[in-house]
């Protein structure tokens, strides 16, 4: 297991994070949605607590729980304050080393998830951005973290263990913490904890095809919601910085592009966004726009054109702007020690060490209009993944 | 921490939370208007006049106040709520004082006519996203059933209806009354220069113009009724509950906000042990709300349709042994811990305290540090609950179902 630390001297707080590789696109074929039963089930009792006596001892800690199911991890952790971290961790080394993983208990974990699954008719707009995944990435890297109804049905207990047993592999996890805490001390708790001999690595995720480039669902809803994405180099690639002052551009503030020319110019739109979305296989720039019907065509035209234009030219004072507003950012998100044991996690996943403030820093600081023109000169736009869901379709040029 | 404050002559009161540990620091305008300051025929103006003040003034235009923001890298919004407006930005510390002179013009915008008209269409469009959104439509609802008349139920985004029959006049009269300087609070938190702060707000703010301004404050205890709407495109059952607590003044708010955590927060709770781990809905969770003279207690659960009577059946039995037997001390305890950290985590950030300092002073016209609410919460005996709960029992709810349309609809 990797640990990583980042102290921080303004909080009282400290927040840490287990990435457990067993995200959706590691499941085997079939079970998609397993990692959100699991991430469930897990919590449903373990070492010698049964569900309600190891929900009482979180709460009881006053941890502010988080847990999701991503394309690469399942990821559980908290934020809590700094004296209790010690506690928190004896209880996350039942719940990841140790969980009761009862059948009755998966059975109401399975339930759950398939209700989440049907809930998310309602909600058309995160529905959309699920399918917009699903179309862009190549298999399985998109996969659906929510699940299949079809496939949560038939997934068995044991199923779901033999997933956990290979999945929650000790030598593959990452732990970040940050906030106030005593390294050492930490370090010495997690060995006690989680020290256990070498598991073989997982194989690595083979990569599939595109699904396809426009899909779209019916929905009688007052919105067409429309998810549109486009290829941009991965993390770890040189220029890197250059694409997230491009997006920034683009979508970075209120005065950047597409705010100004779609909403506040014609009106189109309420929501309207675009960012960066990036895994370490593959990454794209991610757009969201909802619209009343007769406007999701032009809407969609004018998202296009204003991708299209970007390779036209910059100027100075956007490419200022989109400089300090992403420097801005990454400052003000390390203020926060959630968001700093997340950043330094996935830092360490995507590019195998962790970037320092001042390194993101300097690199944004060194992209010029030159630099940013040239790497859309060399990365045009092509191809554009759309999925829409509301009562009209559009067409995809 | 230091605390300061001034009034100006005009009745501007200007607070700031000093904290040099901070890496950035968040100024707010938060002015006393919302829904429940609208008539009918102006329903949603609050909301509008919000989006309107982005649109500049006589000397700046909508991009150049974009722009301007921008330049300064500032995350910065504004909400509209029933009773409250604000308009925020988080900056590095640098830039605190050129973002604060800008809000300080923007609270006298120009309201130009062509400006309205062309923000009329993206107030439309918001409306049309909400209704996509069972989960935030059942909620207005309910309020608006729940209030039944009473102005705290007047909806905040207004009708599609309302804002075509809106005037850019009737806007700028509304401006006049409710963004009155005597009506309003500017705070700042974290690393920021409290002299340089006053300086720019004597300087761009003594000018405005104190005004008389009213809002009833009747306490609602709420309709009690219960209603459904079917839609043809929903699959889930959304249920809102909502019934009588304290207002914002009062000192039993905190025993309101943990009886609130006992019975709904998302984990841990009676709700949750009842109802979401037992699989029966996947949502279930209750909040205190407290309003300016009243207050509510609001629930929402997402389920099934074959499970709506049956998770019905299981609130009231919830809340018939709450009326009879009242909370554990361990469940008030956990209740406090849970409470407690989350407070102490939004506070860590400039901007979750600028949220808690700018809030405690439009409705107590008072500085209460993170110290004093954390002895507020852990003071809070289980005897204050019971006693809440007999007073507010919360049986006496009012309903709103929001779920598939059935073949009798």
């Amino acid at each position: 297991m990797v640990l990583l630390g980042e102290p921080m001297e303004a909080v009282q707080s400290v927040a840490f994070g287990f990435m457990l590789p067993a995200g959706a696109a590691r499941l085997p074929a079939g079970c998609c949605g397993a990692g959100n039963v699991i991430a469930d089930w897990i919590f449903r009792g373990a070492g010698d607590k049964d569900s309600r006596q190891l929900s009482d001892a979180l709460d009881g800690l006053g941890l502010v729980r988080a847990r999701s199911v991503g394309s690469s991890h399942i990821a559980v952790g908290a934020a809590l304050e700094a004296g209790n971290l010690a506690r928190a961790l004896d209880l996350h080394a039942d719940i990841v080393r140790r969980p009761c993983l009862k059948d009755d208990q998966f059975e109401l974990a399975r339930q759950l998830a398939v209700h989440e699954v049907l809930s998310l008719d309602d909600d058309p707009r995160q529905k959309v951005m699920l399918k917009l995944r699903e179309q862009f990435y190549p298999d399985p890297l998109g996969r659906n973290t929510i699940g299949e109804i079809a496939e949560l049905e038939a997934l068995t207990p044991d199923t779901a263990r033999r997933i956990i047993e290979g999945g929650f592999n000790l030598t593959k996890t990452i732990f970040a913490v940050a906030g106030k805490y005593d390294f050492d001390a930490v370090c010495r708790k997690m060995e006690g904890l989680f020290e256990t001999g070498r598991q073989d690595s997982a194989e690595p995720v083979g990569l599939g095809l595109r699904a396809g480039r426009y899909t779209h669902v019916h929905n009688d809803g007052a919105q067409v919601h429309i998810g549109l994405m486009t290829e941009t180099v991965a993390p770890t690639h040189e220029d890197y910085y250059n694409a997230r002052v491009a997006i920034s551009v683009l979508s970075g503030g209120m005065s950047a592009r597409l705010f100004t020319e779609v909403r506040e110019k014609r009106g189109l739109c309420y929501a309207i966004g675009a960012r960066y979305h990036g895994l370490r296989e593959a990454a794209g720039i991610m757009c969201y726009a909802g619209t009343t019907p007769e406007k999701a065509q032009e809407t969609l035209d004018c998202i296009v054109g204003e991708f299209n234009r970007l390779a036209e030219g910059i100027s100075e004072e956007e490419l200022a702007r989109a400089k300090v507003g992403l420097k801005s950012a990454l400052i003000m998100q390390s203020e926060s020690s959630s968001s700093r044991a997340g950043a330094i996690g996935s830092d360490h996943y995507i590019l195998g060490r962790v970037r320092s403030l001042d390194e993101v820093k300097d690199k944004i600081e060194q992209t010029t209009v030159d630099s940013v023109l040239r790497f859309l000169a060399s990365n045009t736009f092509r191809d554009f993944t759309v999925a829409t869901i509301g009562p009209k379709q559009v067409t995809v040029q | 921490m230091e605390f300061k404050s001034e009034k100006l002559d005009n009745g501007l009161a200007v607070i700031g939370e000093v904290n040099k540990s901070a890496k950035s620091a968040a100024v707010g305008f938060f002015v006393k208007t919302g829904a429940r300051d609208e008539t009918q025929s102006i329903s949603g103006v609050s909301h509008f006049l919000e989006h309107m003040l982005f649109k500049g003034t006589g000397t700046l235009t909508a991009l150049e106040v974009n722009e301007a923001f921008d330049k300064t890298g500032a995350q910065f919004n504004a909400f509209t709520s029933e009773e409250n407006t604000v308009y925020y930005a988080a900056v590095l510390p640098e830039y605190l004082a050129e973002v604060t002179r800008l809000w300080a013009e923007l609270m006298r915008p120009a309201l130009r006519d062509e400006d309205f008209t062309i923000e009329k269409n993206v107030i439309k469009e918001e409306i049309a996203m909400y209704k996509d959104l069972p989960n935030f439509d059942v909620m207005e609802r309910c309020r608006t059933l729940y209030f039944d008349g009473h102005p705290c139920g007047n909806s905040v985004l207004g009708s599609e209806e309302s804002i075509d029959g809106l005037t850019a006049g009737q806007m700028r009269g509304y401006f006049e009354t409710r963004y009155a300087p005597n009506n309003m609070a500017l705070a700042c938190a974290g690393d920021f220069d409290w002299e340089q702060i006053l300086a720019i707000a004597a300087d761009s703010c003594a000018a405005w113009r104190k005004q008389d301004v009213q809002r009833t404050l009747d306490h609602s205890e709420g309709s009690g009724r219960k209603e459904r709407v079917g839609k043809p495109n929903l699959v889930r059952e959304h249920v809102c509950l909502m019934s009588a607590g304290v207002s914002a003044r009062d000192p039993r708010r905190f025993a309101a906000s943990l009886l609130g955590m006992i019975i709904g927060d998302d984990v841990g709770s009676r709700f949750f042990w009842e109802l979401v781990d037992k699989a029966l809905a996947e949502s279930a969770t209750m909040q205190f709300g407290a309003m300016d003279g009243t207050g509510a207690f609001c629930s929402y659960i997402r389920c099934s349709s074959e499970n709506v009577k049956k998770v019905l059946d299981i609130v009231r039995a919830v809340f018939d042994d709450l009326a009879g037997n009242g909370i554990r001390e361990e469940e008030l305890r956990t209740a406090k811990n849970k409470v407690l950290s989350a407070l102490v985590l939004k506070n860590e950030l400039p901007m979750g305290r600028l949220v808690d300092l700018g809030f405690n002073w439009i409705y107590l016209e008072q500085y209460l540090t993170i110290e004093d609410d954390v002895n507020a919460i852990k003071a809070v005996t289980v005897d204050e609950v019971h006693a809440l709960i007999e007073q507010f029992d919360p049986r006496h709810f009012t309903e709103f179902c929001l779920g598939p349309a059935r073949d009798s609809q």
